[in-house]
């Protein structure tokens, strides 16, 4: 185990690794993750770095970066992880404390990946169920990009890839019930 | 008759609906009979994990839950991402019993989770249940000249820990179906790689990007089209390929199908039964291949043995 010399407790360490069930502290810094991840060119700060980050406390730089909200959560890296670090596991946690701790990045990528999840979300929401269709015309009207992929739309049409008819839960009641309790029983853990 | 409990999810009445078709004409020559969930919701997929705790175990729970008010031990799942969300809640319920009981009784309101269902990918399912002895006695029509390249995907094999199936590196299930359909399945090194998934639609220009490395790959392969087992891997391979090959400056033109769809065609289902139709990148090229006599392996025999199989790697 890694000491790191630090006077004050790591809080934001404790957080993930409660948070996520890793431990974080198991990171040797080997890289393995940055060179397997598909997506971190993308990112402000690779995964080994974010991990170093967390060891060393460093609460605001990492809950304002972009990486967690570019991890495809694929899990590339923890195959490979030779610790065997649940590193998506960790990207979510830093995430979900980004979310509830108000840290979250104002870029416009993350702001458009972020829109693409709540509409998803929303359109389970409303029907317990989702079609791609909808997502994409909801997608260009909430980020103002109207023409956006609207050259696929003719063929795919065509070609009876996208379907207009909706096929909605039928107990949608128990949908939205599910929602409004989860929300909840978050805001109870939270608190 | 085996009865199989069947999460189709929800591509499969939308972009992935040859998927869907193919499948349960291949249960039906297989002798299996699919009982759908009924009133099944969507798993949350990529996005209820991105941005909640709780609903995103919710979601996958409530389908865990209906699907154990049918009878049969084993539930196959179409989507690679549903069936990655369904087996990672079961796994997670599973060890933490008390999470469990907390969401059936505050907020899925449909009885009681215990965890007897077992999830199986359809592909898992093909290779473990059916196995590829059976599927290769059930062929009326061989694949034969066919080269094809099969690529997985992240889900279907990753993590490990979570899907309990095939090599997560390089796992070769598919191949050894393709293989027992008569058809060529080459070596690919990109059969694991991450296509984009879900920023098809928030980011577009990874999908660009990574969907195009695979695509090159399969054509530097020799391979007449890909094979997939994943609604998402099939609409970024095959919808996407014209603004890919805009973005690369070169025309690859590959189809890319369904498994079930070419275990259908090998099954002697006709040409229309396949909806071909459905395909971005016309399939009829390549599968015209079909009969016609494979000249020698692009790849040295000493290669492929190098390469772990599923079998090997199963132990």
């Amino acid at each position: 185990m890694i000491r790191l010399g630090y006077l004050e407790k790591n809080t934001f360490l404790e957080a993930v690794n409660k948070k996520s069930g890793a431990n974080v502290l198991n990171c040797y810094q080997c890289g393995k993750c940055v060179s397997t991840c598909p997506v971190s060119s993308y990112m402000d700060y690779p995964p080994r770095v974010i991990m170093q980050m967390i060891k060393l406390g460093m609460k605001e730089e990492a809950l304002k970066a972009n990486s967690m909200w570019f991890c495809l959560t694929c899990s590339a890296c923890s195959g490979r992880c030779p610790r065997e670090i649940d590193i998506p596991a960790v990207m979510e946690a830093i995430r979900h404390i980004a979310i509830e701790e108000n840290y979250v990045n104002k870029t416009k990528k993350v702001k458009e990946i972020r829109t693409f999840h709540n509409i998803f979300l929303d359109m389970v929401k409303r029907y317990g169920r989702n079609y791609e269709l909808r997502m994409m015309a909801e997608f260009n009207i909430r980020t103002r990009n109207l023409f956006k992929d609207m050259h696929l739309a003719p063929k795919a049409l065509l070609k009876g890839k996208i379907t207009i008819g909706h096929e909605h839960v039928k107990r949608g009641k128990a949908i939205r019930k599910m929602y409004a309790m989860a929300d909840k029983l978050e805001k109870s853990q939270k608190g | 008759m085996t009865k199989l409990t069947y999460f189709p999810g929800c591509s499969a009445h939308g972009t992935s609906e040859e998927f869907d078709h193919t499948l349960k004409l291949v249960m039906k020559t297989l002798n299996v009979e699919l009982e759908e969930i009924p009133d099944w919701n969507c798993c949350g997929a990529t996005s209820a994990h991105v941005m909640t705790e709780n609903l995103a175990l919710s979601l996958p729970l409530r389908n865990l839950v209906l699907a154990e008010k049918l009878e049969n031990n084993t539930m196959g799942i179409a989507c690679a991402s549903c069936y990655s969300r369904m087996k990672s809640t079961k796994k997670y319920m599973d060890e933490h019993p008390d999470k469990a009981k907390e969401l059936t009784s505050s907020v899925i309101d449909e009885g009681e989770y215990t965890g007897k269902v077992e999830i199986k990918s359809m592909l898992q399912f093909c290779y473990e249940e059916v196995g590829v002895e059976k599927i290769k006695s059930l062929v009326k029509k061989s694949l034969s000249g066919l080269k094809v390249a099969c690529y997985y995907g992240c889900l279907l094999t990753r993590p490990k820990g979570v899907t309990q199936f095939d090599s997560p590196e390089y796992p070769m299930s598919m191949d050894r179906i393709m293989e027992a359909l008569g058809a060529t399945a080459v070596d690919f090194d990109y059969k694991t790689e991450c296509c984009g998934a879900s920023f098809s639609i928030s980011r577009t220009e990874v999908v660009h990007l990574l969907t195009g490395k695979i695509l090159e790959m399969a054509k530097e392969a020799g391979a007449d089209l890909i094979v997939v087992a994943c609604p998402l891997c099939q609409s970024n391979l095959d919808m996407r390929q014209p603004d890919i090959e805009k973005h690369l400056g070169k025309k690859i033109g590959i189809p890319v199908m369904y498994f079930t769809q070419l275990m259908a065609l090998a099954f002697g289902y006709p040409e229309k039964e396949l909806k071909l139709s459905k395909h971005i990148v016309p399939v009829e090229e390549a599968l015209s291949n079909i009969g016609k006599v494979v000249e020698t392996p692009q790849q040295p025999t000493k290669t492929k043995k190098a390469v772990p199989s599923a079998e090997s790697e199963a132990k």
